[in-house]
């Protein structure tokens, strides 16, 4: 009896969530002066609307997936990773250099530019994770400064370095990819490429491994309590060093894949502007740190984006009530509202 | 390196300090009752665009920091209501507050003002500059504090307050003891909920001048994200202060220095992104010699507030 009270307090949840963000949400929508169906519908066709709006929001999920599924890692052992950003960008970055230098292209060529990517961006939040191990700095605040400075960096790298200088003036950028070497794209003609199916692939890899291996076993020990787990003999460096150069190796793919398969080159601002990272984020949050959760919630964010870019498009609704509906449905999913018939529960308990 | 350090390198690392000292006191504030406030951005960026939205339809610069105020305090007290009543995670709900601020005062730019990006208006009337009768006839230090915008002042008197309000007084001391052990505190007969509701008030008006003086201080206009994660670096300037209201001043002045020195330096021949990276890496460098205790409480608590 109580497991079912326990599901459905589980699903009222999220459903109360939703209510109250489509409210506020439509709240907006009048103080625009919009009919408010039409709104929604073009927000419902601009995520889902036809093959080629969903594969804009798979596409679109996959760097805040990879990024959220980043940020569940090193939370599950109990680091708390602000720096996603900062990860997702220099994976992207080097990615976008690599390619061009290589001496080789077709399939190989993705292959070593994506893994030096990966490489960059785990080791920045291993940096900050040894910072933390040696020196007592504490995480948030390296991982939060490590995001401006690697922000910096690559912006500098695409302007003056290794910037794409045949085409005159714009934004930085680098140089465009070769065509053998791109990721392919999973349906002819759309968006989505095969970094969803990367990032598919990593959600169960991830279950797997905290689920059901020894090194999964000792994150999640360490993540609870730390006394316990080094009473057990885990050592918090090992598990906090891998757990870190994991965490940022995620997401430095998630920038990567979005350089090889989407943008064909690294564009200054490309990959902050849209808060991609703390998008997935809150994902992580929001799923408890499950990585199924966390890719579940990120498809969901990133339908909430392209529908409003769908709306942007069709009416004089701005796109930023997307992310007013979605900061409502976070305060709204991580909130713990007490149901009387939990209350009850507690009384039992207490006999 | 003449015309690198002169006097008005001092006077601008007063004036960019500001928001940063009043966000990074209202972080203080908040960790000295167990809040880890990541909200601190949001908030300023609300204050931001109410201050120059009020400017805009009263053309009154007092209504407008007044407003801002208000409006910012409604803003905190959604994060504490979050918080402290439905025990969401701090983290979580200062970040969902960030996307709010951010989502809202873009959607107002565009409906109200019908403009994408940067709203600039010559009618909107700025933060005046105070002259102090007598500070200002000293030679030297005249031209540093005097002649800057009252916010400033107010984050020098704020300062100097919450170091007497924590040291001194016995409600200061209550607050201290909330974010020490809250089930020792609460035997005593202190009611937590009330002093962290009190200290986020606090946070959000400290906040909202700092906002205030980001839109209103020296340019009179908003534009989309223009905090550009200054929140970020209060909170950062909080930690490295150790929650002290002595140590914030000291951390949000390095900052404010080290921002001053990068303009400076962006005429000479570095890439401009070095420069813009100067005050970071001083930061970590800071981080070194500072070691941070006291924030380590607020972290447990948000920690189990996620469970």
């Amino acid at each position: 009896m109580n497991k079912i009270k326990m599901h459905i307090s589980g699903i009222i949840q999220p459903l109360i969530a939703i209510f109250v963000g489509l409210a506020v949400g439509t709240i907006a929508i009048l103080l625009a002066g919009e009919s408010i169906i039409n709104t929604y519908r073009e927000m419902w066709n601009g995520a889902f609307g036809s093959i080629y709006f969903l594969s804009n929001t798979l596409e679109r999920s996959i760097p805040i997936i990879l990024a959220g599924l980043g940020v569940a890692f090193a939370f599950r052992a109990g680091f708390f990773n602000l720096g996603a950003e900062g990860q997702l960008v220099m994976g992207a970055v080097t990615t976008a250099i690599v390619t061009v230098y290589l001496p080789f292209q077709g399939v190989l060529n993705p292959i070593v530019a994506i893994t030096a990517g990966m490489l960059v961006a785990g080791l920045l939040s291993f940096f900050a994770g040894w910072m933390e191990q040696r020196f007592q700095i504490n995480l948030l605040i390296s991982t939060l400064l490590l995001n401006y400075i690697a922000v910096l960096f690559a912006g500098y790298l695409v302007s003056e370095p290794f910037r794409d200088t045949s085409s005159a003036g714009g934004v930085p950028q680098s140089v465009m990819v070769d065509e053998a070497s791109r990721l392919p794209k999973l349906l002819e003609g759309m968006n989505v490429h095969f970094g969803f199916v990367l990032a598919i692939i990593l959600t169960f890899v991830l279950a797997f491994v905290i689920k059901r291996t020894t090194f999964g076993y000792e994150v999640r020990m360490l993540g609870q309590n730390v006394f316990f787990a080094q009473y057990g003999g885990i050592k918090r460096k090992k598990v906090m060093f891998i757990s870190m150069l994991i965490s940022g190796m995620l997401a430095g793919l998630g920038g990567s894949v979005e350089v090889m398969g989407m943008h064909y080159r690294f564009i200054e601002g490309a990959l902050t502007t849209p808060q991609f990272a703390w998008t997935g984020l809150m994902a992580a949050l929001l799923a408890n740190s499950n990585p199924i959760g966390t890719t579940v919630i990120a498809i969901f964010l990133a339908a909430l984006d392209t529908g409003s870019l769908g709306v942007e498009r069709n009416t004089d609704v701005p796109n930023a009530i997307s992310d007013i509906i979605q900061a409502v449905l976070i305060l709204f999913i991580s909130a713990k509202f007490t149901f009387a018939f939990i209350k009850s529960k507690k009384k039992e308990g207490k006999k | 390196m003449e015309n690198l350090f002169d006097l008005s390198l001092i006077n601008s690392t007063i004036r960019m300090m500001a928001p940063l000292l009043l966000a990074g006191l209202g972080g203080a504030i908040c960790a000295r009752v167990g809040i880890f406030n990541v909200g601190l951005d949001g908030l300023m960026l609300i204050a931001a665009f109410i201050g120059v939205a009020a400017n805009v339809f009263t053309n009154n610069i007092w209504i407008s920091i007044l407003l801002a105020i208000i409006g910012t305090m409604l803003f905190s007290l959604l994060f504490g209501y979050m918080i402290i009543h439905l025990k969401a995670n701090m983290i979580v709900t200062g970040i969902a507050l960030n996307f709010l601020a951010i989502g809202v005062t873009t959607f107002a730019l565009r409906t109200i003002f019908g403009v994408q990006g940067a709203y600039y208006n010559n009618e909107m009337v700025g933060l005046p500059t105070w002259r102090i009768p007598i500070i200002d006839d000293i030679p030297v230090v005249g031209n540093l504090l005097s002649g800057q915008s009252p916010v400033v002042y107010l984050g020098i008197i704020a300062t100097i307050g919450m170091y007497i309000f924590l040291k001194k007084s016995v409600l200061g001391s209550h607050y201290d003891a909330v974010g020490i052990n809250q089930v020792a505190a609460k035997s005593q007969g202190v009611k937590i909920k009330t002093i962290q509701y009190q200290a986020i008030i606090i946070s959000g008006i400290l906040c909202a001048l700092g906002g205030v003086q980001l839109s209103l201080g020296q340019v009179t206009m908003f534009s989309e994200n223009m905090t550009g994660g200054r929140g970020f670096i209060a909170l950062v300037a909080t930690m490295l202060g150790q929650s002290n209201p002595i140590g914030v001043f000291l951390a949000g002045g390095l900052f404010g220095f080290t921002e001053a020195i990068s303009i400076r330096l962006q005429g000479l021949n570095i890439p401009t992104n070095f420069t813009l990276m100067l005050p970071y890496v001083i930061t970590i460098l800071a981080m070194f010699v500072f070691k941070d205790r006291t924030q380590l409480s607020a972290m447990k608590n948000s920690q189990g507030s996620s469970r």
